[in-house]
């Protein structure tokens, strides 16, 4: 990546960090900081890039995330007592109407951000080059194989294993960095959508076109990670760059396990049986289920690995592509877990809502905090085991999909 | 006729070509057999002469590529199909994917074309009959054999009514069954009068069926003659290409100073 | 065209179009998130469920397997809205610090009745239904034929990636691989089960576009279909009055009118 990209978006981090900063300091909540503050860099970067290279893509991006962010808060302050998570129904006792709207308000801000990036394009240059660069025949192609992926290791994880994350993004997550946003949001979307009608059990899974929407949010960053070359192999890099990698991993990984081991020693005062009882289980699920342990140990492990002994920087960038992710994904679905299911999905997530509903959390409080348990190390193993799926193909194969030049690695470095 | 000429071809992000200055003719109504070591090019070839490279595979090309003497580089990849058919060594991943059963595998390729429905069960029928599978048309592809589904993979094919055919190692992951299988097929398409171009370890395979042979080497074409004298000749074997069991045998025969009188009643044993 | 084609099913609900089926699940589904309560979503699994599968002749293969795909998310429900309800006070039973209360019953049941709707709907629409005749039917109706490709290649893709494991791992095991044994032993038995399973699918993506491109997959346009599923004009009717009732039952909530659905 050249120098003076680098700067751009260095100077936006900056300014995004300060105004973030200011607001916290001025008494906005944290979430409302923190997202002005991204929102803010992005602008800056998109603004200077315009400025210095005259490209307009990140600039029509930054516009439609405009569009999403002030679609929401509109809805947010619409729909009256949202954010609230102790406005619990008294009929229901749950706060199905924060939950519905939540869900609501999301799925039309996401439309209409799509519709001012890309209607931007259209009506800028006549085509919408960008959208229909993302698919072609590979992509189709990809977007079924990574469906199926999709439905068969989360399948296997959410009735099999009883641990609480999920794994079923790898191929959403796969099709986005390969092919682009919009390829990753479809493949998402419509994965769980058939996951729910039309796959056949043993590998029907009802609950997941409702978070259909968490899938279709979690392919188009996807896409967007890949798009900024956050996947590229970054071999062999100089102690000092790997240091500075290493810390922020450290401290995030590290706040994650602190966070996950508090929840467990509240839950779980006897030993945890990760596995399956092969004679209550489909077979295939036995097999599959130690499919997905091996994956997230080995996620763990290799992450360790990369950083140390290839030296490859790039274990960084998938924790904090995957940190984001989830965070992202667990404020979607929290409130669909909450309210349209109890808080309970059938999979080993369930056992960190009722470590929250014990003490004392209502149901989609209890949602909200186990997905911020779960999602970023769900997130984190799937960036890593894309990253993996990546490093063990060829070049001249990944070259051929639309991202695909943004995942190898660069010649200079 | 599908000419070649002077066909240069490098993969994208590859350090060297690998097609160089190849020039080959498949005439009308011909099969021609194409051999070579691997790596040699058989399948580079077999994808420029079916136009995928580049349109799908990327890469460059130079040289020409023409159908009956028109220049086929305007012609966009859905234009090419109904005009070349390429059939590859994987029986499975060259199904649709989508069809549940044989007949709308067949008729899958026509669909895509757009042509009219009635025409198109005309086709299917017809690709079905020239194959002899019709008693499988209701089956499920995915559940068939190897040698089944590179049956149905082919009149897949047949069901674009192209002129030209090629072959990329039809037999190449299949059993010694599901080998007869294609090949007695390939026999019939020939006898048919098709024009055929077909990569082939299996020279015995070639012997029966080709006209003509050409053989690869490191992305050149070094032999190109009719078929009983390129199997035939002694530098076949320095290209990394067994010939046929007859001419190893005759080899052997005339190592061990058989008489000829013998070694024909050897031969006509092995025929009976 | 060969009669095996698009074959009309047993029973007059298998042979209803298949986006009218759709269409019901989907309201369904919708209308039992939106109605609260325990009369609500029962009077909506009996009317949109059970007598459809009547009519289908399906009952007990309904039952078994929305019971089945069910029953751990129903227990867990039960158990975890029974003894964990933050806002309970009414106790029923008391083993310990957990506390059973009738508030964490009575949403329990409520969740429970609201997924069984979900469930039976769901479960109906698939047993009565090709996936590729819904597709096939949406095609028709002018969605694009790739949209059409990506849904039946993503529903043949997992039984053919699950075939792919099983083989894989009879071979592991007839080379000796241990499938039994520890945990650790199985776990590195299970390393190069992932490898071929993930990589291998998505290595024949290549192939598999060659293969496409070369039957003329990239036209544009609309392709040629060779059957589709019959239609009428009353069902037309009744998927546009299934689809209003949702915006009506939203609106009527929002007025706050029948109290009775609360």
């Amino acid at each position: 990546m050249d120098a003076a990209r680098w700067t751009r978006i260095t100077i936006g981090l900056v300014v995004g960090a300060v105004v973030g900063l200011v607001l916290y300091a001025t008494g906005q909540v944290w979430p409302l900081a923190a997202a002005i503050g991204l929102i803010v860099a992005d602008v800056v970067y998109a603004g200077l890039t315009l400025a210095q290279t005259g490209e307009w893509g990140p600039m029509r991006v930054a516009a439609g995330l405009v569009a999403f962010a002030v679609t929401t808060y509109i809805g947010i302050i619409g729909f009256g007592d949202f954010g609230d998570a102790n406005a619990v129904d008294p009929s229901t006792f749950a706060n199905t109407k924060a939950a519905n709207s939540w869900a609501l308000i999301l799925t039309v801000s996401m439309v209409i951000g799509a519709v001012v990036t890309y209607g931007l394009e259209l009506v800028q240059t006549g085509r919408l080059a960008s959208l229909s660069s993302q698919f072609g025949t590979r992509t189709y192609l990809l977007m079924a194989v990574g469906i199926g992926v999709n439905v068969i290791l989360g399948q296997t994880v959410a009735s099999a294993l009883k641990i609480p994350i999920y794994l079923d993004s790898i191929g959403t997550i796969l099709v986005g960095v390969l092919c682009g946003p919009v390829a990753g949001a479809l493949t998402g979307g419509v994965g769980n959508v058939l996951w729910s009608y039309v796959i056949p059990p043993p590998f029907q899974y009802q609950p997941a076109a409702a978070f259909a929407i968490t899938a279709v949010a979690i392919g188009v960053i996807a896409g967007l990670v890949g798009r900024a070359g956050f996947m590229r192999p970054r071999p062999n890099r100089s102690t000092q760059e790997l240091v500075a990698g290493g810390l922020v991993t450290v401290v995030l990984v590290g706040f994650l396990a602190w966070a996950a081991s508090q929840a467990y020693t509240k839950i779980f005062q006897t030993k945890i049986d990760l596995l399956p009882d092969p004679a209550k289980v489909d077979p295939i699920f036995v097999v599959l289920g130690y499919v997905a342990i091996a994956l997230v140990a080995l996620a763990i492990l290799g992450l360790f690995a990369l950083l140390l002994v290839r030296r490859d920087l790039t274990a960084a960038y998938v924790v904090v592509a995957g940190v984001f992710t989830g965070i992202v994904a667990a404020l979607i679905s929290a409130p669909i877990a909450a309210g349209v299911f109890g808080g309970v999905t059938n999979s080993g997530t369930d056992f960190l809502v009722a470590a929250f509903r014990q003490a004392g959390a209502d149901v989609y409080a209890a949602t909200t905090g186990q997905g911020l348990i779960s999602d970023p190390i769900d997130k984190v193993t799937t960036f890593f085991t894309v990253y993996l799926i990546l490093s063990a193909l060829a070049d001249r194969f990944k070259a051929r999909f639309p991202q695909g030049e943004q995942v190898l690695e660069e010649p200079s470095a | 006729m599908l000419t070649l000429e002077r066909v240069t071809y490098r993969y994208a992000g590859a350090s060297h070509p690998s097609l160089r200055e190849v020039s080959v003719e498949l005439r009308a109504g011909e099969v021609l057999g194409l051999v070579g070591a691997s790596e040699a090019g058989k399948t580079t070839l077999c994808l420029v002469a079916s136009g995928l490279a580049p349109r799908a595979a990327g890469g460059t090309l130079s040289g020409r590529v023409l159908l009956d003497g028109e220049d086929t580089a305007p012609l966009a990849m859905h234009e090419l199909a109904g005009r070349i058919g390429i059939a590859f060594a994987s029986p499975a991943t060259q199904l649709s994917g989508v069809a549940t059963t044989v007949y709308e595998e067949v008729a899958f390729g026509p669909m895509n074309l757009g042509v009219p429905r009635p025409e198109l069960i005309a086709r299917t029928d017809e690709a079905l009959a020239a194959l002899r599978i019709e008693p499988l048309a209701d089956r499920d592809p995915a559940q068939l054999s190897g040698g089944q589904q590179q049956l149905v993979a082919i009149a897949g094919l047949l069901a674009l009514r192209p002129a030209h055919l090629v072959l990329d190692e039809p037999t190449a992951h299949l059993d010694p069954a599901g080998t007869e299988m294609v090949a007695t097929a390939l026999a019939g398409l020939a006898a048919d009068g098709a024009s055929i171009l077909v990569a082939e370890q299996k020279t015995d395979l070639l012997a029966g069926i080709c006209s003509r042979i050409v053989a690869l080497d490191a992305g050149r074409a070094v032999l190109d003659g009719l078929a009983a004298e390129i199997l035939a000749d002694p530098r076949l074997v320095d290209l990394g290409v067994a010939p046929p069991a007859a001419v190893r045998l005759r080899r052997a025969a005339a190592d061990a100073g058989l008489p000829p009188a013998a070694l024909a009643r050897l031969e006509g044993a092995l025929a009976g | 065209m060969p009669s095996f084609l698009g074959t009309p099913g047993p029973s007059g609900v298998h042979r209803l179009n298949p986006l009218t089926k759709a269409v019901l699940a989907a309201v369904t589904t919708a209308l039992a998130v939106l109605v609260g309560g325990l009369i609500g979503p029962a009077v909506l699994t009996a009317l949109a469920v059970i007598l459809p599968a009547l009519a289908a002749r399906i009952l007990g293969r309904l039952l078994r397997t929305a019971l089945l795909l069910t029953l751990p998310i129903a227990v867990s429900v039960l158990l975890v809205n029974l003894l964990f309800f933050p806002a309970g006070r009414e106790i029923l039973f008391q083993v310990g610090p957990i506390r059973a209360t009738a508030e964490g019953l009575r949403f329990a049941l409520e969740t429970l009745a609201r997924i069984g709707a979900i469930s039976g709907a769901i479960t109906l629409f698939y047993l009565t239904t090709a996936p590729a005749a819904l597709v096939l039917d949406l095609e028709r109706r002018g969605v694009s034929p790739r949209v059409a490709f990506v849904v039946l290649a993503s529903v043949q893709t997992v039984p053919a990636m699950v075939e792919r494991a099983v083989t894989i791992t009879a071979a592991q095991r007839a080379r000796g691989l241990d499938t039994e044994g520890s945990i650790w032993r199985r776990l590195r038995g299970v390393v190069p089960l992932a490898g071929p399973v993930l990589l291998g699918s998505i290595a024949e993506v290549e192939e598999r576009t060659m293969a496409l491109e070369a039957r003329g997959f990239t036209r544009p346009g609309a392709r040629t279909l060779l059957w589709w599923p019959s239609d009428t004009p009353l069902q037309r009717v009744v998927r546009w009055l299934l689809v209003l009732a949702v915006p009506l039952l939203i609106a009527a909530r929002a007025l706050g009118l029948p109290g009775w659905l609360g």
